[in-house]
């Protein structure tokens, strides 16, 4: 019956259980779903990482490849990322170019990676003017069931975390390049930025960690990214006002989260390397 | 403190139902609005009117930088109109930018918030936008720096004309949560400007 | 190439780092050689052996039937949506279509994928499509389609018949009607040796001759198979191989389809005790 019901009156379902401070998945409002990472499962790339948050799922993998740094920038290498939501993931998606949806995500993301400064870009330069990397970080939806942008960030790190990248040797004067696949070595990343969405239901209750469900009959969207003690994004793309009060209360808890977050990216690249 | 000049002109365009070229400090958009207009089947909603925006860069074609623009646009729009009044139609907002000299966003905001109201759709709220750059000093002020790399932050909110709540927020670089605060309110101090603005625009006529 | 306007693009020209690696001066053959070593290959297994499966279904909660499986490393995730109406169409098609999309994830394989579909991923998804086609009760919804998305996360070799079994097992998730449980499996030959289910290198080494002898075969073969009556619904082949091989070779794959047959059949069994469960909790 409660299915029926769901299908035939989505929003009023919604405020049926939420009048009872419950969401219809057994959650309080600030409740994360079950958080999940695993890293270096796709050996082909040169960093990857699957993350999950309750069925939202989000394979990221990292692969280099060689380029000549810009003009204006001799001394910097490139991160080229990518949001793929493919039909696979939800029904919502049609093959062919990417949606609205997928290249305001992609956009998110780029915007988050640039903010934070995770990875120096100087650090991917090999020798000036003549030879960079450049970081091909794609990201693949498996399950679409919101947050995606948090999934994303969170695989992100696990990736970077995870990069190794062969040593190579550069001769300027004959333009050579000589690789050693054996001998790897790890890009330093310099913040972990962790994301979290919030979504605002009637204009007034404030759901953590949203579901598709949620993330499509809410009446807007907050996306609020750390680092360390220092935001490097806040993006609230419309969507119904929000007071000071509830702002500040989102960021508190998002504090809370990146706590907790970097505790778990920590052990898993921890249990990864020991390996 | 120093706040960008507005300037504008209203009825630029003779095909729209109403257009707009607005200039905040130096950056320059211009907007036109279509609506209610003819729908496609696809994007027909049953019960409110579709809204559509369609942001152009300077030059070239739209990337998915742009896209997240106007992504942005749309949804402020869509929350600002009172779409319930136009089941099965749609409104077409067209935003092109004509120059950029730092407050791209809010300025497109503002222009597209001008040809709503020329337009005579009806709307819940005026909403205006401002944009705030932290610079290297942490010094906070409302005219974008000469050079891009003198900018630590830059902040653009969206507020209502009614209880000024933050209908949307970007953001880019990073900065600490004080400074986002202090930005929320000089923003607040400077949407005030922008209202009036709006306000004596539409009352002195057609033009400014 | 023209620019992709919807999504980030890098510097224009980008070469991969494997190319710059010292240079290996072993041949075809010395690699063989060692790819089967006395009658073991590198992974420890006997030329006809395949190696073990590891099948779930229910992985995408937004499709209605999913099955992801993972072949020593090789991994595919396929799902499979509802069947639905034909977009601008107006003729009546007495059977209902099935839409395949095979793909390669970016950083699957080597060499970094496009995003956009190559020419080896369609025609994958036209194999597929011809596997799948045969197995399905099309004639239960004319007019309609069943799209079905193969993913590869971690090409290993064999990713053509991984992804045809899995698709197998979402399509019976997703509750479309079947005539059979379908099961595929790939086989290399090279030299008179027959590799079931090769990985990625011995793929590679079985689509060249690398003996000196004219006569003797090369070459994979990939077959798809329904199990109650032993039908052949799809049977692809490429390289050079003699008719003697090849009929050894089929009976080869035939015992091998067979023996996956009871791996695809529990997990399904899995998936029927959990509805089941549900259902009484509900």
């Amino acid at each position: 019956m409660a299915k029926q019901y769901k299908s035939l009156h989505p929003v009023k379902y919604y405020r049926d259980y939420l009048s009872h401070n419950i969401r219809p998945d057994g959650r309080e409002f600030d409740e994360f779903r079950p958080t999940l990472l695993n890293v270096g499962t796709i050996d082909t790339a040169d960093g990857s990482a699957i993350s999950k948050l309750g069925r939202t799922t989000v394979v990221c993998g990292i692969k280099a490849e060689f380029c000549k740094p810009k003009a204006e920038t001799p001394n910097k290498g490139f991160i080229v990322p990518n949001l793929e939501l493919s039909p696979l993931c939800s029904p919502k998606f049609r093959p062919g170019p990417p949606s609205d949806q997928a290249q305001v995500l992609t956009q998110l993301i780029a915007d988050i990676i640039e903010n934070s400064h995770c990875i120096d870009l100087k650090d991917l330069c090999i020798f000036p003017d003549r030879l960079a990397w450049c970081l091909f970080v794609d990201f693949v939806c498996l399950d679409f069931d919101g947050a995606v942008v948090d999934a994303c960030i969170l695989a992100l790190m696990g990736a970077l975390q995870t990069l190794c990248l062969p040593s190579v040797d550069y001769d300027p004067a004959l333009d050579n390049k000589l690789v050693n696949l054996e001998k790897r070595i790890s890009v330093p990343v310099h913040s972990t930025p962790i994301s979290t969405t919030f979504t605002i239901f009637d204009d007034k209750i404030i759901l953590v960690d949203p579901t598709v469900d949620e993330e499509n009959l809410c009446s807007g969207i907050l996306t609020i990214v750390l680092r360390g003690d220092e935001i490097c994004s806040l993006h609230k793309p419309g969507g119904s006002p929000l007071t000071d009060e509830d702002l500040s209360s989102c960021i508190e808890k998002c504090k809370q989260r990146a706590t907790s977050i970097k505790d778990l990216i920590k052990t898993v690249v921890k249990d990864y390397n020991n390996k | 403190m120093e706040s960008p000049q507005f300037s504008c002109k209203l009825g630029v365009l003779s095909r729209p139902d109403a257009s707009v070229i607005f200039c905040e400090g130096e950056t320059v958009v211009m907007a036109g609005i279509y609506g209610p207009i003819e729908v496609k089947m696809q994007k027909m909603l049953i019960d409110k009117a579709s809204v559509e925006c369609n942001y152009r860069p300077k030059r070239g074609l739209p990337g998915v930088e742009d896209k997240l623009y106007e992504s942005l646009i749309r949804n402020i729009c869509d929350t600002a109109l009172v779409t319930s009044l136009y089941p099965r139609s749609a409104i077409l907002i067209a935003l092109q930018e004509m120059h950029n000299s730092g407050q791209l966003i809010s300025c497109a905001i503002n222009a597209a918030c001008l040809v709503c109201l020329e337009s005579g759709i009806d709307m819940k709220f005026m909403f205006g936008a401002v944009t705030c750059f932290l610079t290297n000093q942490e010094e906070l002020r409302l005219m974008p720096p000469i050079s891009d790399s003198a900018v630590k932050a830059s902040f653009v909110f969206v507020l209502d004309n009614v209880k000024e709540r933050i209908l949307a927020s970007h953001t880019e670089g990073s900065f600490s949560m004080e400074q986002y605060e202090e930005a929320q309110d000089l923003s607040r101090k400077q949407i005030k400007n922008v209202f009036a603005f709006f306000k004596k625009t539409l009352n002195s006529g057609k033009e400014m | 190439m023209p620019k992709d306007h919807k999504r980030i693009n890098g510097p224009e020209e980008t070469v991969p780092y494997n190319l710059f690696t010292k240079l290996n001066t072993k041949t075809l053959l010395t690699k063989f050689e060692e790819a089967v070593c006395n009658g073991k290959r590198t992974d420890l297994r006997v030329p006809e052996e395949h190696r073990k499966i590891f099948l779930k279904s229910g992985i995408v909660s937004q499709a209605k039937g999913s099955a992801y499986i993972e072949l020593g490393k090789t991994k595919v995730i396929v799902s499979v949506f509802d069947p639905r109406e034909i977009p601008n169409r107006t003729d009546y098609s007495l059977k209902g279509e099935i839409y395949c999309e095979f793909k390669f994830a970016p950083f699957s394989c080597v060499k970094r994928r496009q995003h956009q579909q190559d020419t080896e991923e369609k025609q994958y998804s036209a194999i597929m499509k011809q596997a799948l086609e045969s197995t399905v009760c099309r004639h239960e919804f004319p007019n309609f389609q069943v799209d079905i998305y193969a993913l590869v996360l971690h090409n290993d070799g064999s990713v053509l018949s991984a992804a045809i079994t899995a698709a197998g097992v979402a399509l019976s998730h997703a509750g479309v009607p079947m005539y059979d449980a379908i099961t595929s499996v790939t086989l290399g030959i090279q030299d008179g040796i027959r590799l079931l289910d090769p990985n990625c290198e011995e793929q590679t080494l079985c689509e060249i001759p690398i003996s000196s002898k004219q006569e003797s075969s090369h070459g994979v073969i990939i077959v798809s198979m329904l199990d109650t009556h032993e039908q052949i619904s799809q049977f692809y082949q490429y390289g050079c191989i003699s008719v003697e091989d090849l009929s050894a070779s089929v009976d080869v794959l035939k015992q091998a389809c067979k023996n996956i047959v009871p791996v695809v059949q529990k997990c399904l069994v899995k998936h029927v005790l959990r509805t089941l469960n549900e259902d009484v909790e509900d």
